[in-house]
């Protein structure tokens, strides 16, 4: 690859690297609590996986 | 491929590829949904599609995750180079499989008559300022354009058409479909599903193409120092230095890199871009008398570095000389097909 695509994807890769780990991370530490448990006969609608 | 335009490049090893691809890819979803189903029985229409759901999702994540270990893993070692060999079809094929999962997730809304909770979940914008709560099914839809973007530029007309350097570019937008997509998973179903399964899935893939792109720019960085004599002419080192039919890499001045083949007693210098793909040419060895490229296999003679007929590829050639027993390389470069290429009879074998 050349030079310049080489210099662009070091600049790149880190960056969102960094990004991604600060958003997961984020993600993970503020889940909510889990919910309470179903009960029975409650409509499905939510969210899929 | 420049001899002729066909729609797709098929070959035997292509074939063998997908071949193994797709067996892969399918025994993954199948043995997925039928594990799952066996120990969640799905209880309804709607359970059952959302097994199928997490089955293609997972298998997309994988397989993204997948093709970006590919490219570090190929340079940090050669025997990686197969599975690189056609990359193209894995992209296009992870793109189909994250397209099921979003027509299943359409699915799952239609058979309960729900897709305006859809709609309603995709329109409240006041929720797009919101961190936990964001509509992480935006981010899926976004990264699935991404990924349609890379398949349908992924054909040999569009690396033509738009030059290996800005197709090369474009397709840098893959780090960004995969933050995207790690960043779907963790808003999405990380929220509300409290199995350790799917932190860890992230961190270890995340991890792995992180880590793995990490060694590889680290190693990379050395061979981008450029250096020339007081005369302008690069050291090579001994002539006997370079592996018989393999190369050396040196950068010129200006950082670009510069691959010097050896072929017994024929020293030759080319760019070290392959006219293909901007693969590294200087990584490639010599056979049946042609420098090839180690990605795709493209061919250039070593004399004057034009493909043999009936291609038509040319690539850059840079002059070479045995100043002191020492091997140097003028950095000017010369017109694509120049032959440069000299005789050193008393080499070291």
């Amino acid at each position: 690859v050349t030079r310049s695509h080489r210099l662009a994807h070091r600049l790149i890769w880190p960056a969102l690297a960094l990004l991604v780990a600060l958003g997961f991370t984020l993600a993970l530490t503020l889940r909510p609590p889990p919910d309470p448990p179903k009960v029975a006969g409650e409509t499905k609608h939510g969210n899929p996986s | 491929v420049s001899a002729g335009f066909r729609a797709v490049q098929w070959n035997r090893d292509k074939v063998i590829y997908d071949a193994i691809l797709l067996a892969g890819v399918a025994i993954y979803i199948a043995g997925f949904a039928a594990i799952t189903s066996r120990l969640h029985p799905p209880k309804n229409l709607p359970d059952a599609i959302d097994i199928w759901i997490r089955a293609s999702g997972t298998a997309a994540f994988l397989m993204l995750t997948v093709i970006l270990c590919i490219g570090p893993l190929a340079r940090l070692d050669r025997r990686f180079l197969p599975v690189l060999y056609n990359r193209r079809h894995f992209g296009v094929l992870t793109f189909l499989v994250a397209l099921a999962h979003v027509v299943l997730m359409l699915a799952w809304y239609l058979v309960q008559n729900g897709l305006g909770e859809l709609v309603t979940e995709l329109t409240t914008w006041s929720d797009y300022g919101r961190f936990i709560g964001f509509p992480f099914k935006a981010l899926g839809i976004a990264a699935l354009l991404v990924l349609f973007l890379m398949a349908a530029t992924s054909h040999d007309f569009w690396l033509s058409f738009l030059t290996p350097p800005v197709w090369k570019a474009l397709h840098m937008a893959l780090y960004v479909g995969y933050a995207l997509v790690v960043m779907h998973v963790a808003l999405g179903i990380m929220q509300y599903d409290r199995s350790p399964v799917v932190p860890l899935m992230l961190i270890a893939g995340f991890g792995s193409v992180s880590v793995l792109h990490l060694i590889a720019g680290w190693r990379e960085r050395a061979g981008d120092t450029g250096s020339a004599t007081t005369s302008g002419w690069v050291a090579v080192g001994p002539p006997g230095s370079i592996p018989d039919k393999g190369a050396r890499i040196v950068a010129a001045p200006d950082g670009e890199r510069i691959a010097v083949f050896r072929d017994g007693d024929e020293i030759g210098a080319l760019t070290n871009l392959c006219a293909y793909q901007n693969g590294p040419l200087g990584e490639g060895r010599i056979i049946d008398g042609c420098v090839t490229c180690p990605w795709h296999g493209y061919q250039y003679r070593l004399s004057d570095g034009c493909a043999p007929a009936p291609f038509t590829e040319r690539l850059v050639t840079y002059r070479v000389r045995v100043n002191a027993g020492i091997l140097e390389v003028d950095p000017t470069p010369l017109p694509p097909g120049t032959p440069a290429a000299i005789k050193c009879p008393d080499i070291a074998a």
